[in-house]
């Protein structure tokens, strides 16, 4: 402002960080080879330990990159069970799902699998599926179908009012329209590019894995300034939180299993009197992904089996199962038209629910053993 | 549509796209036009009125000075107003035309239809203005229309609502039965009283030109598409640098020679920028919004340092986005002027002001500090002229006191420093970095009054620095090795050892160290600082 010093209209200045064509390029073939290979070697270094019943932790949920991982990691013999929450066991510890009990009647420690992951429904599962679950092809599959996602149009996405929802990254962001999603062009962009570029899904992991989901600066100054500091490498040596080795699930989750206090059934009387705005089947979202899926897998060579349920009907009032018999009767008619073996389970003692479609341990026992029973089942086993 | 954005990414491919596909043919400007256009529309549609009629405007004013004698024009007499001195045709026709307009104007504000009485008298202010220019064929007649016409639109959408509170309690005070209107009852039915984004900027841009018009120093230019594109050109219309007519208008002229120096140095600019919007400002913005939040929650050490990121923080944040913007007009082919030479290795608040916001700087010194007298007319009138200017400077960012005492501090340190720095003995015996030191602390304590969201805040903030027990601040060491990593840069870039810098070697491990450090860290989202004002 004063007339000291100044030098309008110029655009010269000190030197300046500007690079030429040449220089350009080599920066390019630095950064390219980091960008390409990183992701592979640091499979290399973190340890990753997948047990007998393992599923992925609940808050490495969003960490699709992994569940690619676990899913390469797959014996030609074993099976996948792909689903939501219900297949991953929103109410059980990891020996109380679905393939725990199959695995104990199958008397094989490790033959079923648990690739469900917490708050999926069939939209985002086809896009997890598309996207990271091209390790199992050319195998066996079972598949779990949820009617609770045609419940509502809220549940199926199909609502036109702006809604949060889990997963989003892996919805179809240009290609398919939901009408609850009202994600900017940018966002969904950001997406994209995250989902095709292995190097921002790794970068994704190592935020999930060892930095509470967040960014790194976020990270170095999450805690509010507390003294001591919640994150004591916060301040001084954030890199230390790089342990390389991926966490399991805690040992005694109080969210989960027989002690915790969740773990309980839907209602003391077991009568409900619920009412869905079940969304006919032909309109609704999740029942056409689900059918993309099953037509996706079948393409990619997976032998699949289907089961169905089992939906807490005790919740409902009785006026209300109409919706719910005529989502499930064209799912099967659909599956059976396509000739996919799939087993609609019975519903369970009102007891054995949590809530409208989870199992407590008991229920996943006996829909283990209604499973294992089926003649439909062990036809699908050894077919080839 | 930030510069940061995928959103901006695929704007900016397609405008680059059309313009290198058009450049062969005259098309090239107006596609630039449109793309400008396009890129403020998409902020808010209702934005593009404004500008286009302030554009618009201006062009004409310059067109109508143009037809007066640069002598001065007729005395100021009411037979003029009959308009029978008119000679032209034309200008006649014009001369009753405003008159009609303005009448009509003014039977539509009796009417009142959808709200639009104010507009409807303002525009007949504006038009009967126009009215005597004509008659008068007077450029300084044509000079105040267009101060008029931009300063109350400026004032109208940023001030409006400070001043109507400000008098409003005034009135309270002295038990007045009446009260002036909200700013926003006084906009037409259906509009939103928002402030348009960069409104201070382009209606700045615009004044320059009527101002060097009538100053004599550019030519006026007669196409209304190039000056609308000189107006409204999308790397700088938000945010600056505010351009002059003199340096960006003539680019426009010829077909733009877009080599393979502008494409690197472009991306080199941009990626400079890139790196201090996301991987600095927004590290920095966490820090800074936790302490400045609640000031009363914190110890003296983390309000300091708090204080001091804020310093940094808007200089990566503005820089960053000027870094960004002259790189995105390189790839056009199009220089814009540079807007901050490293301005935390002044040495003096003089030095400070001609490197930060050099292109606002520059524009108060020649619109401002110069006509009211500059350093011409004896040192009191010259701290007077500093004083107005810098407090102007600071009422520009924004309707706030604090805004204007952050900009009477500096005014007041000019005036407080400006023997001293001519001083013999202060040039010799006192090691520059003393100064420098001496420069970023005194900057940074203005900056207090900059942050603060009143005025109450920011005696809070002042009290407590200096009574409060020294506790640990919770500043992570990742940011503080940040900030020392580019000050370090910065005093190199400027020492003896700056050869180093240049070395091929040099560059390409800092532009690998950038783009790895964006792909693992970066901060996302956050809007401009500067976009506010």
């Amino acid at each position: 402002m004063t007339p000291i010093h100044t030098k309008p209209h110029s655009d010269t200045s000190p030197p300046r960080l500007t690079l030429g064509i040449r220089e350009w390029l080599v920066t390019l073939l630095l950064v390219l080879p980091i960008v390409m290979f990183t992701p592979s070697l640091w499979k290399k270094f973190e340890q990753y330990s997948t047990p007998p019943d393992y599923r992925l932790p609940y808050e490495l949920s969003k960490d699709y990159g992994l569940y690619e991982r676990a899913m390469d990691r797959l014996q030609p013999t074993q099976i996948p069970m792909l689903g939501d929450s219900v297949v991953w066991g929103e109410y059980v510890s990891r020996d109380g799902t679905l393939s725990h009990f199959l695995n104990n009647l199958s008397d094989e420690s490790d033959r079923y699998v648990n690739a469900g992951v917490n708050g999926l429904f069939p939209i985002a599962l086809e896009g997890l599926i598309r996207q990271y679950g091209g390790a199992i092809h050319n195998r066996k599959v079972i598949l779990h179908y949820n009617l609770l996602w045609m419940s509502s149009p809220e549940a199926d996405l199909s609502s036109p009012k702006e809604q949060k929802f889990n997963h989003p990254r892996l919805v179809p962001q240009f290609t398919t329209k939901i009408p609850c999603y009202r994600a900017s062009f940018n966002d969904r962009a950001s997406i994209v590019v995250t989902r095709e570029i292995p190097f921002f899904s790794w970068n994704g992991h190592i935020r999930n894995t060892y930095f509470e989901q967040k960014n790194l600066h976020s990270w170095t100054l999450a805690d509010d300034g507390g003294y001591p500091p919640s994150y004591p490498n916060a301040m001084a040596a954030p890199w230390k939180q790089i342990t390389f080795q991926i966490p399991g699930e805690p040992e005694n989750d109080p969210g989960r299993g027989l002690n915790s206090p969740r773990h309980k059934a839907w209602s003391s009387t077991g009568v409900g009197t619920q009412q869905f705005e079940w969304v006919p089947p032909e309109q609704a979202l999740q029942q056409q992904a689900f059918r993309h899926l099953v037509n996706l897998l079948c393409e990619r060579g997976n032998d699949v089996f289907v089961i169905i349920g089992p939906f807490n009907t005790h919740i409902m009032a009785p006026e209300n199962l109409s919706g719910f018999t005529a989502g499930l009767a064209a799912i099967r008619d659909w599956l059976d038209a396509q000739e996919i073996p799939n087993l609609p389970c019975a519903t369970l003692e009102s007891a054995l629910y949590g809530d409208a479609s989870h199992p407590l341990t008991e229920g996943y026992r006996q829909l283990a053993s209604e499973i294992w029973s089926s003649s439909q089942f062990h036809d699908w086993l050894v077919r080839h | 549509m930030l510069f940061h954005t995928w959103t901006f990414a695929a704007f900016v491919a397609v405008a680059l796209l059309g313009f290198f596909a058009l450049r062969p043919t005259r098309f090239w400007l107006l596609w630039l036009f449109l793309a400008s256009y396009v890129f403020y529309g998409c902020w808010n549609p209702y934005y593009l009125i404004l500008i286009l009629y302030s554009t618009t405007m201006d062009y004409n004013v310059v067109g109508f000075m143009d037809r007066c004698p640069r002598s001065g024009g007729h005395r100021f007499q009411f037979s003029h107003l009959r308009g029978t001195e008119i000679s032209s045709p034309r200008l006649r026709l014009a001369y009753w035309g405003f008159i009609a307009a303005a009448m009509a104007c003014l039977a539509a504000s009796v009417v009142n239809f959808g709200n639009l009485r104010p507009m409807m008298l303002w525009l007949c202010l504006i038009l009967s203005l126009m009215a005597m220019g004509v008659a008068f064929s007077s450029r300084k007649t044509w000079l105040v229309v267009s101060l008029i016409n931009n300063l109350s639109l400026l004032a109208f959408f940023k001030y409006a609502g400070f001043f109507s509170e400000a008098i409003n309690r005034l009135f309270a005070r002295a038990g007045a039965p009446f009260q002036l209107p909200e700013a926003a009852a006084l906009m037409p039915t259906g509009f939103e009283y928002l402030l348009p984004v960069g409104i201070s900027f382009f209606m700045f841009q615009s004044m320059s030109y009527t101002i060097d018009f009538y100053r004599g120093e550019i030519d006026r230019e007669r196409s209304f598409i190039r000056f609308a594109t000189f107006v409204a050109f999308f790397p700088q219309l938000v945010a600056g640098p505010i351009e002059r007519a003199s340096h960006l208008l003539p680019q426009f002229h010829s077909r733009p020679q877009v080599t393979g120096p502008d494409l690197s140095e472009g991306l080199s600019l941009f990626l400079v920028g890139l790196f201090k919007k996301l991987a600095l400002a927004n590290y920095l913005s966490i820090y800074v919004e936790r302490i400045y939040d609640d000031p009363s929650a914190h110890n003296a050490p983390a309000l300091l340092l708090a204080t001091f990121a804020f310093a940094w923080q808007i200089y990566f944040d503005f820089s960053g986005y000027t870094d960004m913007a002259r790189g995105v007009a390189r790839w056009f082919g199009f220089r814009l002027m540079l807007n901050f030479n490293h301005p935390y290795l002044a040495a003096s608040l003089g030095e400070f002001w001609s490197r930060w916001h050099i292109s606002l700087s520059t524009w108060f010194r020649d619109y401002v500090y110069i006509p009211l007298g500059g350093n011409r007319r004896g040192s009191w009138l010259t701290y007077r002229n500093l004083l107005i200017t810098f407090v102007i400077s600071g009422f520009w960012h924004g309707a706030a006191w604090t805004f204007l005492i952050w900009g009477a501090l500096h005014g007041i340190g000019i005036l407080l420093t400006r023997r001293l720095e001519r001083a013999d003995w202060y040039h010799t015996n006192l090691p520059k970095p003393i100064k420098q030191i001496a420069v970023f602390l005194f900057v940074s304590f203005a900056w207090i009054f900059f942050r603060a969201d009143s005025l109450e805040t920011a005696a809070t903030i002042i009290k407590r620095i200096g009574t409060t027990q020294w506790t640990d601040p919770g500043c992570p060491g990742l940011m503080l090795a940040l900030i020392g990593a580019v000050w370090g840069y910065q005093f190199l870039s400027e020492s003896r050892y700056q050869g180093i810098l240049q070395w091929p070697a040099t560059r390409i491990t800092l532009a690998t160290g950038m783009i790895v450090y964006l792909l693992l860290f970066s901060s996302k989202g956050g809007e401009f600082i500067y976009f506010q004002f």
